[in-house]
């Protein structure tokens, strides 16, 4: 049987899933809310608008897009590790698992059509925050000058690596500690990037120095690097850099993703 | 030589907790094969080990110890499973799915092509008495009707070998009577079936072997014929019996009933007659005894135990089915 069929059912059948999950419909409706709340001033400032204070406007506008920028950074990177703990730990709850397991599906399979059915999902976010960003910025008169390729890629890698992280957790811990370690890494792996100021110790140089190689770096995959909000416009940068940039990130997802892989196949499947 | 469907060679499985090191044995150093074709029975009380044999052999969980082969490849082989159909204790399904929608779920992974398939599961559907019911989502399904699809899935793709973890548990007797028809059915197309049930009537119907389990150790394999053989006891029946030849037969230890009425295509006619149960030393004795006194002798077999006798006798009362 082709692998493509396999990988396809079971990430369509994730993704579907996901659809009908509670807690994301909650997310989804509070996300609406939000949207709401900020197209309501943009609409009342665009009816006052003239020439004159048309930079009030656009002020507002790039401060929309970039609360958008971070709920793609912050709150997508959150969403990706949620999704990857619950996709592998509610087939164990629920029992769904054996009898897909019984299947003719190899274990790495399963795995990772849990993970292409999570990076769909993501996607779908993705697309959904830089379609909401443009027609946001259209309403208020602007423009986002910025290659919609970095703004598609780069989340999507930083989700990749959060994913197979909570994914690679959530085959050994429960799911809400999986999220929690995630998020923990998350916010270890902000706080050891280097600063302007040196440390004075040289002890707690090398281990900050180590745990920013160790830990998934989002600040360097992060699209805020090539973005000047204030502008809207992107920094010119060479696609070797996007290249190495791209390529640590895919390797570091992929190297984890093994690592689930690894660690789901040891362990025992029954119902939780 | 032909390869056993499934082979358990003095296996071993210990649970351990995480923290604290505590150990519970669940398999010590069982054994068994059943051969192809033929349908095993897998009986124990709760406890004894027999879903944790299963998921070995499904390979959801690893022994620690011993040789298990699965139609002649380890378990968890997708070469092996693409020849296995299983019906998991309280089967789970995706609820928001209906039926057809599962099955075909499964057709996919099962590597079915979907012009086959469509069919296919509009049959299998019909087969366990949903076709009412196929576009019903399954959340909303009793667990009986849940139970079925469990087969219906298991057979897509007509598996060799079915693995049934007590696949009747929730229906009512006429799901149970259609369950225990579909696997007769699967049983006279040549089909291997490992069957664990705590209907031990259910089972001495369909089964040609049974293997019995507790504590984690095989307490008792081998054919049906062979587990529920009593000895040499004969039971001989007769149209009529004399009071002198009844008394007689009392004092060669025979145990006499007589019977008013007899079941006779699932009705109850009255059809007087006399069962005599003695030595099969003496059968040819009472058989002309009884010719001289003017009866006539109806049949004569073989006294056989009851499952459930054999299994109380070796497992106790701690699990009646």
């Amino acid at each position: 049987m082709k692998l493509r069929t396999i990988l396809r059912t079971i990430a369509t059948s994730t993704f579907g899933i996901f659809l009908r999950d509670k807690l994301l419909i909650v997310f989804g409706a509070l996300f609406v809310c939000v949207i709401l709340m900020m197209m309501t001033p943009l609409l009342t400032l665009r009816a006052r608008t003239t020439v004159s204070n048309m930079e009030g406007m656009q002020t507002y506008v790039l401060g929309v897009v970039s609360a958008i920028m971070y709920m793609v950074s912050g709150a997508g990177s959150l969403l990706a590790a949620w999704a990857a703990a619950d996709a592998v730990s509610t087939e164990m709850k629920s029992g769904t698992i054996l009898a897909v397991m019984a299947r003719p599906v190899k274990r790495w399979e399963f795995l990772l059509g849990k993970y292409l059915g999570v990076l769909l999902l993501m996607a779908c976010y993705v697309v959904m925050m830089f379609g909401l960003s443009y027609l946001l910025a259209w309403m208020g008169g602007q423009r986002v000058l910025a290659a919609s390729w970095i703004l598609l890629t780069y989340p999507m890698v930083r989700y990749a690596i959060y994913a197979a992280i909570a994914m690679a957790v959530a085959t050994l811990a429960h799911p809400v500690l999986s999220w929690v370690f995630t998020l923990l890494l998350g916010l270890g792996a902000m706080l050891v990037v280097p600063g302007d100021e040196p440390m004075t110790k040289a002890a707690l140089r090398w281990l900050s120095t180590g745990l920013y190689y160790l830990l998934p770096s989002t600040q360097f995959l992060s699209e805020h690097r090539f973005l000047n909000i204030k502008q809207a416009t992107l920094r010119q940068t060479g696609w070797a850099e996007h290249l190495i940039t791209l390529t640590y990130g895919v390797d570091y997802a992929l190297v984890v993703l093994l690592l689930a892989m690894w660690s789901f196949h040891y362990r025992s499947l029954k119902r939780d | 030589m032909t390869v056993p469907a499934l082979e358990f060679q003095k296996v071993t499985k210990t649970y351990r907790r995480r923290l604290g090191g505590q150990q519970v044995a669940a398999l010590s150093r069982v054994s068994f094969s059943v051969a192809e074709g033929e349908v095993c029975a897998f009986l124990g009380p709760n406890g004894a080990g027999k879903t944790t044999s299963i998921s070995i052999l499904m390979g959801f969980l690893y022994a620690d110890w011993g040789r298990i082969r699965v139609l002649g490849f380890a378990p968890g082989d997708v070469r092996a499973k693409k020849r296995i159909g299983f019906v998991p204790e309280n089967f789970a399904f995706y609820k928001h799915l209906n039926a057809e929608k599962l099955l075909r779920f499964h057709a996919k992974l099962a590597g079915l092509a979907e012009e086959n398939a469509a069919t296919l599961i509009s049959d299998l559907i019909a087969k366990v008495g949903l076709s009412s019911y196929g576009k019903l989502k399954i959340g909303r399904y009793s667990r009986g009707m849940v139970q079925r699809l469990g087969i219906a899935q298991s057979l897509l793709g007509d598996p060799e070998l079915l693995i049934l973890d007590e696949p009747t548990s929730g229906l009512d007797p006429s799901g149970r009577k259609e369950v225990r028809d579909v696997i007769l059915s699967l049983k006279a197309a040549g089909k291997t079936i490992f069957l664990s049930s705590h209907l031990l009537s259910e089972v001495e119907q369909v089964c040609d072997q049974a293997v019995i389990i507790d504590r984690g150790r095989v307490i008792r394999a081998g054919t049906m014929n062979t587990l529920l053989e009593t000895g040499d006891q004969v039971e001989i029946v007769a149209n009529t019996l004399t009071e002198e030849l009844e008394a007689e037969l009392h004092e060669w230890g025979a145990t006499v009933k007589r019977v008013i009425a007899a079941n006779v295509g699932g009705q109850s006619v009255s059809v007087p007659s006399v069962s005599i149960v003695a030595s099969g030393a003496r059968k040819r004795e009472i058989v002309e005894r009884l010719w001289l006194a003017g009866s006539d002798v109806l049949r004569m077999n073989p006294v056989k135990g009851s499952l459930e006798d054999l299994y109380m006798k070796l497992v106790g009362k701690g699990d009646a089915a």
